[in-house]
């Protein structure tokens, strides 16, 4: 389903180039729900943001679905439409409603009437445990009710593919847990999922495999039981060290 | 001084006549001059570089150079290039007017996009929208909130400037109020009348863009 091949990627800075990633190669199965961890600088969110062309990578290439990404022949507004992204800042559409935030791209994209694109929307509404709360603008919603908008939004575009860039990061502790359980459900249903996260208890609990990434390269890669009871290299084990 | 009111308030309708002209001018221009800088304006984060530096050189050309110098060449100059650019005065004024606030309206919409956080443009794109698409639905109409105030400010300015269509024998409220002066041979009374209704059509709008910005920054627009 998803295909990593050798990926290079370099940031330019002031301060000089920065190697986000680092010959990194994996393998995602349809359905498989993959966890990335590892410290912040690793190049979790570069690799997550890569996968739908967010950023374009240097060297190397990634397939979806059997589509190469960076392929001028490509057209990536397609290949998106498959691949749903939820953010760390939510970034939701201030100026709609939550309603009018999923039904936008249904109707410029997919093309669906507003008619079904707000059923659609209301059936995800409820879903993430929200139905009231299709008139409200994002600026009326707690954090968490913000991001389970933003997981319906992406959701509703149907994509075979969920990329989650740290969705729980901006969140106050209490609001967690709600979101962290309409990905739960989500994962059940055999939704192909990548996700960067900290949260470890839901690493354990949903991952099928976690990659453990520093300095820009895949160190370590094993389902949740291995992963955390015997981590293989010594960097994994001092990164599980300091934050269990 | 030789203020008399009574003259004052004789050539009063004349002078009003005037303001319609340079109202209209400057509605008419502001209009045009919208559409122009919000397409450059859009063109100027383009992903296309040619198109960006385009807009860039509009915009330095436009604002690098004085209206008046650009009414001249409009009005005089052109119809020497092509007898079919022989513009009528009020159609090279509203033309050179419209071409030049186009340029300052491209950089309120420009710095307006750019205000907009990064993630919005992410976020509908991530969602499987056009650049152009993900502009229209997601961008500009936050960044056209934000651009409300100093477009009003632009309104003000464009108004103003509009005096400048006099010299173009386009009787507008400072060429009307000249006229009454050489009519009546008193200087202060047609010119009084003259800043007065000046005055009575920027000052609303100079309280328009102080609400609109205070309600901007308080985000509720």
């Amino acid at each position: 389903m998803i295909e990593i091949r050798n990926v290079y990627k370099t940031y330019k800075t002031p301060d000089g180039p920065v190697r986000a990633l680092i010959d990194v190669s994996n393998f995602v199965k349809r359905g498989e729900v993959v966890v990335i961890l590892g410290p912040s600088g690793s190049g979790k969110s570069t690799l997550l943001r890569c996968l739908n062309h967010l950023e374009a990578i240097d060297q190397g290439a990634i397939l979806i679905d059997g589509i190469v990404l960076d392929d001028s022949k490509t057209n990536i507004n397609k290949v998106r439409e498959e691949v749903g992204m939820v953010f760390q800042q939510f970034n939701l559409f201030p100026h709609k409603t939550a309603l009018e935030n999923i039904t936008l791209a249904q109707r410029v994209v997919r093309r669906r009437s507003q008619k079904e694109a707000e059923r659609i929307a209301r059936e995800l509404l409820e879903k993430v445990g929200i139905p009231e709360k299709a008139n409200a603008y994002p600026a009326q919603l707690s954090g968490g009710q913000q991001q389970r908008v933003a997981i319906a939004r992406a959701l509703a575009m149907q994509p075979k593919i969920m990329l989650f860039d740290e969705p729980t990061s901006a969140l106050d502790p209490e609001m967690i847990g709600e979101v962290l359980e309409v990905m739960k459900t989500l994962a059940q249903e055999g939704m192909t999922m990548i996700v960067v996260t900290h949260e470890m208890g839901f690493a354990r609990e949903v991952a099928d495999r976690i990659l453990f990434m520093d300095g820009g390269r895949i160190v370590e890669e094993a389902p949740p039981q291995q992963f955390f009871r015997a981590p293989q290299q010594e960097r994994t084990r001092l990164f599980l060290s300091q934050i269990l | 001084m030789d203020f008399k009111l009574s003259i004052l308030i004789e050539v009063f309708p004349l002078l009003l006549q005037g303001a319609w002209v340079t109202l209209y001018l400057t509605l008419i221009s502001i209009s045009i001059g919208l559409v122009i800088g919000l397409i450059l304006g859009v063109m100027r984060v383009s992903e296309n570089v040619a198109l960006r530096v385009f807009s860039l050189c509009y915009v330095e050309f436009f604002r690098g150079t004085p209206l008046l110098m650009q009414l001249v060449v409009i009005y005089y100059a052109l119809p020497s290039l092509h007898p079919r650019l022989n513009l009528p005065a009020v159609a090279a004024g509203i033309t050179g007017m419209s071409l030049n606030s186009g340029a300052y309206i491209a950089e309120i919409f420009r710095a307006g996009i750019q205000s907009i956080s990064k993630g919005q443009m992410e976020a509908a794109r991530s969602l499987g929208m056009t650049h152009l698409q993900a502009m229209w639905y997601v961008i500009l109409p936050q960044a056209f909130r934000v651009s409300l105030p100093p477009l009003t400010n632009e309104f003000v300015a464009l108004l103003k400037d509009s005096s400048l269509v006099s010299t173009l024998a386009v009787s507008e409220l400072l060429r009307k109020g000249r006229e009454i002066v050489a009519w009546k041979v008193n200087v202060f009374s047609p010119y009084a009348g003259v800043a007065l209704l000046y005055l009575a059509m920027t000052l609303p709008m100079t309280k328009l863009a102080r609400y609109l910005e205070r309600r901007v920054s308080e985000g509720r627009v």
